[in-house]
């Protein structure tokens, strides 16, 4: 019943008018950058649904016997020189070994001798699930918050604003870190759908969720979304229909579910876009600093990788954070695209890493 | 005296602000689970002992009193002692904020003096090479971690061309400007100075280059379009005023904004910068404090922090209304 109606608020918010339509279709096809974003987010959405059959190799599965495998063109040849004892005698060696790529590993092995391919594979699990569920968290909260705020203006308002300014004053990174090193890292095993209905059987079974990591980055970014949709209906409380519904006495809550919020829709979309790009830098950065329930992570890579720099192993590093480059960057296009055609009118990105 | 009463406003609500920054700090330590004495006392203490923490900590004492004490301890600049660290906590922190400002001027100004000649130029020159490598430029510095670009720069740099520090700061700036006083080697100083610096300070810096060049150049189209700027031509006044003087002026008014909400991120980027770099800063001490469970120096920071971004943010609201005398004082 109460599902019903949330289902029904949500469908009446985001029906898309003919005019919206037209717009987002002539901007699309005015610019090529928006092309571009729309084809690598499809195309990581779809690596990170169907995870388990792109991946070459179990993404946790550790090989100590082929580490530290260059990716595929930069195999090298390293001279060591270290000291043997030979019969009594400490003598210098020269050695000449080849660290060749291996074609199952394209992108070469960690220092573990994991698939770093399908590692960063199952690494967009991550990083699109924090990103998306950390974002509609955040509107879930912001959203209902900003339109009361803006809709009844006067001391909820006031308070609201307050608090808006307390919660900016803390830098997102510093407070999800500080929340989530004193709550704890949180992992939820989520059965994976595939390897449950009995395909790719080799690949892991569960999938670990990092929880705090997606509770605290909602709870650190609500703020956008309040600011915004407090904007939106400060202004459309004014707009005559809001009056004459409000003439002909409907309650301010259907006002705002029916009236208020549709018209703020567009904004809020603009802003969800980027809030999931903002978040998937935020959790790389969390996961980078270890403070992340998972250890399937872009930024865990990264992190793992650091340490091999200095030695020659650049690829370790290299290989997650050009994927999530990659990511932000599709996903930046598509909202520069949203903004482009349906000029919201916001200020600002929100929150970056 | 409307911006004077303006800003005394603007200086009573970061009051509030901080207040209510503190409040939620000293919250922090209720909604965590564990108490702080586990982290000072050893694991075999006896429930005398615990009780004689708790006492010293003044934690036997009900919530409020608690909130009160700490409250005027603050006011004091008593943060707190840190028994994991043997050292007052307020010391701890105001020896670290020198490092992390610095960190963040940098960054600020590498930003600033890059981007927004960048902007204007890839206006001005709309749909040319500079135009597209300004556009390039921006959307992948808006994309790139910063903790990830910081290990590249050192791949580059460090591990192939050898020629900046990777870790540590070195001398600070202070040391710097003091060698021009006391006969230290002036130029000596000023390169190890820029070697310990430049990398943190472009890894922290591109974020906001980025950001800033992309405002300006959206900023600038938007302005050059106005009838004023055509006015401006029309009664012959030089290409360089127009643009300079009239639309790079409307131009800056919507950056300020953004860079005064961007604080946030910009303190967010110093901390993990200096997590890349070893910077010897707040950042540093945040994550040792949150990991060591070392409450006074966690809290002194975030306070320090949050009052930073007010601090800032009141600047801001000053440049602000400097740049703009449109600006409603209300």
């Amino acid at each position: 019943m109460v599902l019903d109606r949330i289902l029904a608020t949500l469908r009446n918010a985001v029906s898309i008018s003919p005019r919206v339509k037209r717009n987002l279709q002539r901007e699309f096809a005015r610019s090529a950058l928006a092309k571009l974003g729309l084809v690598l987010v499809v195309a990581i959405l779809l690596v990170a649904i169907f995870a388990p059959f792109f991946a070459p190799h179990d993404p946790t599965e550790q090989r100590l016997n082929q580490s530290q495998l260059p990716p595929l063109g930069f195999s090298k040849t390293v001279e060591t020189t270290s000291s043997e004892f030979v019969d009594g005698e400490i003598t210098l060696v020269n050695e000449t070994t080849t660290v060749a790529a291996k074609p199952e590993f394209p992108l070469g092995t960690d220092s573990l001798g994991r698939d770093m391919l399908s590692r960063v594979i199952y690494g967009a699990r991550t990083s699109l699930l924090v990103g998306i569920m950390g974002t509609l968290l955040a509107a879930l909260v912001g959203v209902p918050v900003g339109l009361l705020a803006g809709y009844h203006r006067g001391k909820v308002d006031d308070t609201l604003m307050r608090i808006a300014d307390v919660s900016l004053a803390f830098p997102s990174l510093v407070l999800a870190i500080a929340l989530i090193g004193l709550w704890g890292r949180a992992a939820v095993p989520v059965p994976d759908p595939f390897v449950a209905a009995g395909f790719a059987g080799e690949m892991p079974a569960t999938f670990v969720l990092p929880g705090t990591v997606i509770i605290v980055v909602g709870l650190v970014n609500w703020v956008w979304f309040a600011r915004v949709a407090r904007g939106e209906a400060l202004s459309l409380r004014e707009e005559e229909y809001v009056k004459a519904a409000r003439a002909l006495g409907a309650r301010n809550n259907r006002i705002i579910t029916r009236h208020v919020l549709p018209n703020a829709i567009t904004p809020i979309l603009v802003l969800g876009t980027i809030q999931i790009a903002a978040i998937i830098l935020l959790e790389s950065a969390l996961s980078f600093l270890g403070f992340s329930g998972t250890t399937l992570s872009w930024g865990f890579d990264i992190a793992q990788g650091r340490d091999y720099i200095t030695s020659g192993q650049w690829w370790i590093s290299t290989v997650p954070g050009l994927a999530i480059v990659l990511a932000v960057v599709g996903i930046n296009l598509l909202g520069d695209w949203l903004r482009d055609a349906l000029d919201p009118g916001i200020e600002g990105e929100g929150g970056g890493p | 005296m409307a911006l004077g009463r303006f800003l005394l406003k603007r200086v009573l609500q970061g009051i509030l602000v901080v207040w209510g920054v503190i409040t939620v700090v000293f919250a922090l330590r209720f909604v965590t689970p564990g108490s702080p004495i586990n982290a000072i006392a050893p694991l075999d203490a006896s429930q005398e002992t615990r009780q004689a923490i708790a006492e010293e900590l003044g934690l036997d004492q009900p919530l409020y009193v608690q909130y009160a004490n700490y409250l005027f301890d603050l006011l004091r600049g008593d943060m707190g002692f840190s028994y994991i660290k043997g050292q007052e906590a307020a010391g701890l922190v105001f020896q670290k904020l020198p490092a992390t400002l610095e960190l963040a001027v940098a960054a600020t100004v590498v930003a600033i003096v890059l981007s927004i000649p960048l902007g204007v130029l890839s206006a001005t020159r709309r749909n040319e090479p500079v135009d597209y490598g300004a556009t390039l430029f921006s959307l992948g510095g808006i994309s790139t971690p910063n903790f990830w670009l910081g290990i590249m720069l050192v791949l580059v740099f460090s591990v192939q061309l050898n020629v900046f520090k990777t870790s540590g700061r070195g001398v600070g700036f202070e040391d710097v400007v003091a060698s021009v006083f006391t006969g230290d080697p002036f130029l000596d100083t000023l390169i190890t100075w820029l070697s310990f610096i430049t990398l943190p300070a472009i890894t922290l810096g591109t974020y906001f280059t980025a950001l800033i060049t992309r405002l300006t150049r959206s900023g600038m189209l938007d302005q050059l379009g106005q009838s004023y700027v055509r006015a401006a031509r029309a009664k012959g006044l030089p290409e360089t005023l127009v643009r300079y003087k009239h639309a790079l002026r409307n131009t800056l008014i919507p950056v300020i904004t953004v860079l005064g909400l961007q604080m946030g991120t910009l303190i967010g980027g110093a901390v993990i910068t200096e997590a890349v770099f070893a910077w010897p800063g707040l950042g540093t001490l945040v994550i040792q404090s949150i990991n060591l469970r070392d409450w006074p120096t966690l809290q002194g920071s975030l306070i320090v922090i949050g009052a930073g971004f007010v601090v800032v943010n009141i600047l801001v609201d000053a440049l602000y209304a400097y740049v703009n005398p449109q600006v409603v004082y209300d």
